[in-house]
């Protein structure tokens, strides 16, 4: 099955008491943020507490993704940071404000020689945009279609917000970006991320989010507060009908194949390719996640 | 390494440690652990293996530890030091 | 959920009612606002002060917690702040005034004590070893004799009376240890006050002049002595001095009595001197030997008690001849050389 992006949480880079604990509420990737949360004097602290802990054996052991944001290249910290985090392994580099191919590309360099100084095999440090102006998210399929590195774009909404003379409100403000970003996912054949609900006591304006962003067809979606893991995956889960509906149609669909019939269908529609496709899908979802709970 | 100068790192809250250092002739080591009598022995190995991998030779590190994983510890030390020791270009092959 | 707590700095003497939000809190752990503090770093949970830790250059002190609030996050994020804020400023080596009821807490900070006044207050300091290295450096300057005495002084500037001071317990002594208080608060700078003590006991055998140390009369040991507004006599800080004294350094240079010039004018010296019998001589008050105190009678010039607050008036006001009757040759090769320096 393909790794999961739903839930990346985020976690300031200084604070040692969350690095270490946040493995416990086994999100589908952790982001150790080395840029915003951490403060100039602590860059340094940052960088090596994150480089120390993506060294744990926790995260392989419970199947959780490492994603570290780096500064910009064009900072006194962002190359520090790349050299820090690819030696201690971390699975996926986060470039913030990506605004155009290039920028990937400046990267995907130095990430290149830095795997071959530490003997780390060419290749295998994945990357991930932030897409946080308007200009990246008019580049925003240039950028996803930049490197084979990349495992997704994500958009990020404050920067992005201030740049478009706006603020961030009941989403009409990043209805094009959220469809923009999501296409150059899709037309990459990569994730798309969706922006922080940044209010972490209002559960049901986040899961109002959630809902949309999982319509449109968004992988998952950066979160602030341990506690919207639970809730964003829950959301992300089948329901109980959608899972017994998606085996019906993959019985039909095997039963159609042992008849040898070209079209099947099921309760007088026509089930193709997509449709069984997706309905896999849902039933492995439902064995990696559960079905969802009403709450 | 020597330490030029008096430096930390690290917090004192829990999960974490502060990292003090400071010049001395020879090296000298206080540790202070909220966990001391189940971990004072393997936090004691942690701190002489990370001070040994970094060369240090001449410094008084003094350690308050709120009961940190092993990461946090090698990560401390070794920013107190590089600080103190006014370190610039870092052997990442000696760090990780 | 959780409140959000907000660390900051406030400047008590700024703001009257961060002022009698910090008194008030002070007072529900049964502290008083020192004088000398104006710097907080503080803990508030809606604009409220829960938690506040006073600043004093590298000392700190008035540290409370709201009782409701309690917990030792709170309690530690607290404190680490300060340190953080202290050590960006500059101040490195700290040290803290507490009651001794949280020894513990503060033990936990990274803070060891290094005296306690027995229910009332400890100073403590930050590093586990401060005391114990700078007596060992003290303890490389050792000598040997029976009878081994002591001298503290500021020396602002070094005038014959302290010159006096010098030959008469040398002569009762098999060797003289002087400390100059090594504190920049004074007209004279320490530079200077070391260098005109040293050049003034240039020709006293069996003497060695040491530069003093925050562990001997400084503004962590002894605050009181260097406010200009000595009204305020603080019996329990002047325990802390004189028993460091007698604890830590009289034991590193076998020190067996200390001199003092007899006060007739000021106070806190006063009162510091009269303390000096009690916590220097008392067999009560340590478990150390007993620190002898020998107080000497001041000299007199013209019928005038030969003092330097006296030489600073006078050099203030430029009577610069009479200056000449106060201090050595030696000092006064300084003065005159740096006589447009002192002038109102």
């Amino acid at each position: 099955m393909k790794k999961l992006r739903r839930s990346m949480l985020f976690l300031p880079g200084a604070n040692a008491a969350m690095l270490s604990t946040s493995f416990v509420y086994k999100p589908d990737s952790i982001m150790f943020d080395l840029e915003d949360a951490v403060s100039i004097k602590e860059k340094d602290s940052a960088r090596l507490l994150v480089a120390q802990t993506l060294k744990m054996p926790v995260y392989k052991e419970h199947n959780i993704e490492t994603v570290v944001r780096i500064n910009a290249l064009n900072t006194p910290f962002g190359l520090k940071d790349l050299e820090a985090v690819v030696r201690a392994g971390v699975d996926v580099v986060r470039l913030p404000m990506t605004n155009s191919a290039e920028d990937i590309h400046e990267l995907e360099a130095h990430v290149e020689r830095i795997e071959k100084e530490c003997g780390r095999e060419v290749g295998s440090t994945k990357l991930m945009a932030a897409i946080e102006s308007a200009q990246a998210v008019v580049n925003a399929v240039s950028i996803a279609k930049s490197s084979p590195r990349l495992i997704g774009i994500a958009l990020a909404a404050f920067d992005y917000l201030v740049d478009m003379q706006t603020e961030r409100g009941d989403g009409t403000e990043l209805f094009y970006a959220r469809c923009a970003v999501l296409h150059a996912a899709r037309v990459a054949g990569i994730d798309a991320f969706d922006v922080v609900y940044s209010n972490v006591n209002d559960d049901e304006g986040f899961l109002k989010e959630v809902n949309l962003i999982k319509k449109l067809g968004y992988n998952g979606k950066s979160l602030i507060n341990p506690r919207q893991i639970e809730l964003l995956h829950n959301a992300y889960a089948p329901t109980a009908s959608e899972v017994e509906n998606a085996k019906k149609v993959v019985e039909a669909a095997e039963e159609g194949e042992r008849k040898g019939l070209g079209v099947v269908s099921l309760n007088g529609k026509m089930i193709d390719a997509p449709i069984i496709t997706r309905a896999q899908k849902i039933i492995e979802l439902a064995k990696y996640s559960g079905v969802r709970k009403e709450i | 390494m020597k330490i030029q100068k008096e430096a930390m790192a690290g917090t004192l809250e829990s999960s974490d440690l502060l990292v003090k250092v400071m010049p001395n002739t020879g090296i000298e080591i206080v540790i202070n652990s909220d966990v001391n009598k189940q971990f004072g022995d393997q936090i004691r190995a942690v701190v002489n293996q990370t001070l040994n991998d970094l060369n240090v030779t001449d410094g008084l590190i003094i350690i308050d530890d709120k009961g940190a994983l092993d990461c946090a510890i090698r990560a401390r030390i070794q920013c107190a030091v590089l600080r103190g020791a006014e370190e610039e270009n870092l052997d990442w092959s000696k760090l990780l | 959920m959780y409140d959000l707590v907000d660390y900051t700095i406030i400047n008590i003497s700024k703001s009257e009612q961060d002022y009698q939000e910090i008194k008030l809190l002070l007072s529900r752990s049964d502290l008083d606002l020192d004088s000398q503090v104006t710097l907080f770093m503080v803990a508030k949970i809606h604009d409220k002060i829960i938690a506040c830790a006073g600043m004093d250059r590298n000392i700190i002190k008035c540290v409370a917690i709201d009782p409701q609030y309690r917990g030792n996050q709170l309690n530690l994020t607290l404190m680490d702040q300060t340190i953080k804020y202290a050590n960006e400023n500059g101040y490195f080596h700290l040290f803290l005034y507490t009651k001794p009821e949280n020894i513990d807490f503060f033990k936990g900070c990274g803070f060891y004590p290094i005296v306690e006044i027995t229910d009332l207050v400890v100073l403590m300091e930050n590093n586990p070893v401060g005391i114990k290295q700078y007596c060992k450096q003290l303890n490389a300057q050792k000598k040997e004799g029976k009878k081994i005495g002591s001298i503290v002084m500021n020396a602002n500037p070094f005038t014959k009376g302290h010159q006096y001071l010098v030959q008469y317990a040398e002569s009762q002594c098999d060797w003289l240890h002087v400390f100059v208080v090594n504190e920049n608060a004074s007209q004279f700078s320490f530079d200077t006050r070391l260098k005109l003590v040293k050049d003034g006991t240039n020709q006293i055998k069996n003497v060695t002049v040491h530069a003093s140390s925050p562990y001997i009369i400084s503004r962590a040991t002894f605050p009181t002595y260097f406010l200009k507004d000595k009204t305020k006599i603080d019996q329990a800080y002047m325990g802390i001095d004189l028993l460091i004294f007698r604890n830590y350094i009289a034991p590193a240079l076998n020190i067996t009595h200390r001199f003092v010039g007899t006060e007739p004018i000021d106070e806190v010296t006063k009162a510091y001197n009269e303390a000096m019998r009690y916590w220097l001589e008392d067999n009560t008050v340590s478990s150390l030997p007993a620190i002898t105190v020998v107080e000497v009678e001041r000299i007199t010039e013209s019928n005038c008690v030969v003092s330097a607050s006296l030489v600073r008036k006078l050099l203030a006001t430029g009577q610069y001849e009479q200056v000449k009757t106060l201090v050595p040759p030696t000092t006064w090769d300084y003065l005159s050389a740096n006589l447009d320096k002192f002038k109102i």
